[in-house]
């Protein structure tokens, strides 16, 4: 593999960084990691994200020094198989799902992960969202088939968590170029409301006001409501929204929220969060694009990892973690992207500025995929 | 023909505008190419204006630090690694207006001639 790797300061952009080398299989130098704060170092978050990596590769080797402030990478094999890793509280299951969503298609062997923790937090996308927007995106992609799915077993709310999900996902050897440059309009909305360990009431009162603003647009919303009891309901009290607009292309908008965990901070009301949800959702509808603000660096990578074609996607304007992604695929894989702003019509009503992204895929082919 | 050339001399002074008036249109061109905001500049930058802002940030250093956002690579260097778009500033979604930008966004919007619902 290639033998130079890249050097990094801080510990921002953590999860991008180990996951493109893991891919381009360059090793990676992160330093000064918090040097200057009181509490120096990695964070257990970011040390169980490590502890994930190593499950799902062979041979990678890790090493940290005494204060935690600098971390050496050098990837080994993404092996995959069935494995089981207990998220770290501080971070919901979406931070490191994220990654692995990035990984899964590119193991030796078909991934099939049980992760467990906090299922759904204000900070990351929830479990919920990545299941109903990143899972359809990455089949555009050619990454499908009946192994492919998100399974939400048990919910768990920060900060307790004890939640349960189970990620199942095929190996490709290539990956499909693809050219999404007309999001098409928005046909219908659907959403999960959700609530643990609170009354079951709570998910009626949040559906109940986001469908208030959204009717204004559309007839065609159905927002479920997701009451999990028991065992499933984790150990922290706590409801949230997660909406989703599909257009008549097949592409994904969304939006969501949760509920101030318990003991950080002002309780929201559930109508106030239904209602800004659905105002947020409008927001992501302004943004436009044929994929939505959080699933932008997902989509730029599988057009990175493509057969040697051109890409075109379509996407809103990009959010600061995306951009840093850019700088990295271009220092990982010396890809850059052609981007051109496309300004709205004059007499159009569809949002704002929109961002055509185009590039040519480095032929990335998964050569230790085992055939069968 | 010598009458303009007596002319142009008596105005030399007046019509120097005029000299290399398509050079300077190509200059205001890209001037303005430079003004307009460059994604691609903004996110891929060039070698040399990275290393400037670096050399800067430590002439200052100490107590003051000018915040640049689009150059504040080192100030962000250790802030949380969320994938999360916030926006700094978000529409007002109660009033009409905003609510009619989006309009044809949804398939009860106004169609594009050729397009129908079918």
């Amino acid at each position: 593999m290639a033998s130079h790797g890249l050097t990094y300061d801080g510990c921002n952009f953590f999860r991008q960084r180990l996951l493109l080398s893991t891919l381009s299989g360059k090793h990676v130098k992160i330093k000064n990691i918090r040097s200057r704060d009181d509490e120096p170092g990695l964070r257990d978050f970011e040390a169980s994200f490590i502890r994930l990596l190593d499950k799902v590769t062979n041979g990678s080797r890790i090493e940290i020094n005494q204060t935690g402030t600098t971390l050496f990478y050098q990837p080994g094999l993404l092996y995959g198989g069935s494995i089981e890793h207990d998220c770290n509280p501080q971070r919901s299951v979406g931070y490191y799902l994220e990654a692995l969503l990035m990984l899964a298609p590119f193991m030796k062997t078909p991934l099939k992960a049980t992760l467990r923790g906090v299922t759904n937090d204000p900070t990351d996308p929830t479990v919920d969202l990545l299941k109903s927007t990143s899972l359809p995106l990455m089949k555009k992609f050619g990454i499908d088939g009946e192994a492919f799915e998100l399974k939400v077993v048990k919910r768990g709310m920060a900060p307790g968590g004890g939640g349960e999900v189970v990620f199942t996902c095929p190996v490709r050897k290539t990956i499909r170029p693809v050219q999404l440059t007309e999001p098409g309009k928005i046909k219908r909305i659907r959403g999960v409301a959700y609530s643990v360990r609170v009354s079951p009431q709570m998910g009626n009162r949040i559906v109940e006001s986001a469908r208030s603003v959204l009717n204004q647009f559309l007839p065609d919303i159905y927002i479920y409501t997701d009451h999990m009891k028991g065992v499933n309901s984790g150990k922290s009290p706590g409801f949230g929204l997660t909406l989703v607009a599909e257009t008549l292309n097949g592409c994904f908008l969304s939006a969501e929220m949760s509920s101030t965990p318990q003991g950080q901070g002002d309780p929201v009301l559930p109508e106030d969060l239904g209602r800004n949800c659905a105002k947020l959702l409008l927001e992501e509808v302004y943004r436009g694009g044929c994929v939505d603000s959080s699933n932008q660096s997902l989509a730029l990578l599988l057009m990175t990892l493509g057969q040697q074609d051109v890409s075109k996607v379509l996407l809103g304007p990009l959010s600061p973690y995306t951009i840093e992604f850019l700088r990295h695929i271009r220092d990982f894989f010396q890809v850059m992207f052609k981007i051109e702003v496309q300004k709205p019509l004059e007499d159009e009503r569809k949002g704002g500025d929109k961002v055509l992204m185009t590039c040519v895929g480095v032929g990335y082919s998964n050569l230790s995929k085992t055939i069968k | 023909h010598s009458e303009r050339e007596s002319d142009e001399e008596e105005e030399q002074g007046a019509l120097k505008w005029k000299e290399g008036l398509q050079q300077k249109a190509a200059e205001a061109f890209l001037r303005q190419q430079a003004a307009a905001p460059n994604l691609r500049k903004l996110v891929y930058g060039s070698v040399v204006e990275a290393q400037e802002s670096e050399e800067e940030e430590e002439e200052l250093g100490g107590l003051f630090r000018v915040s640049r956002p689009q150059q504040s690579k080192k100030v962000q260097a250790n802030t949380l690694d969320c994938s999360r778009f916030h926006p700094d500033t978000f529409h007002n979604w109660d009033v009409e207006e905003m609510l009619d930008s989006i309009r044809d966004c949804f398939v009860t919007g106004k169609w594009e001639e050729g397009h129908d619902a079918a």
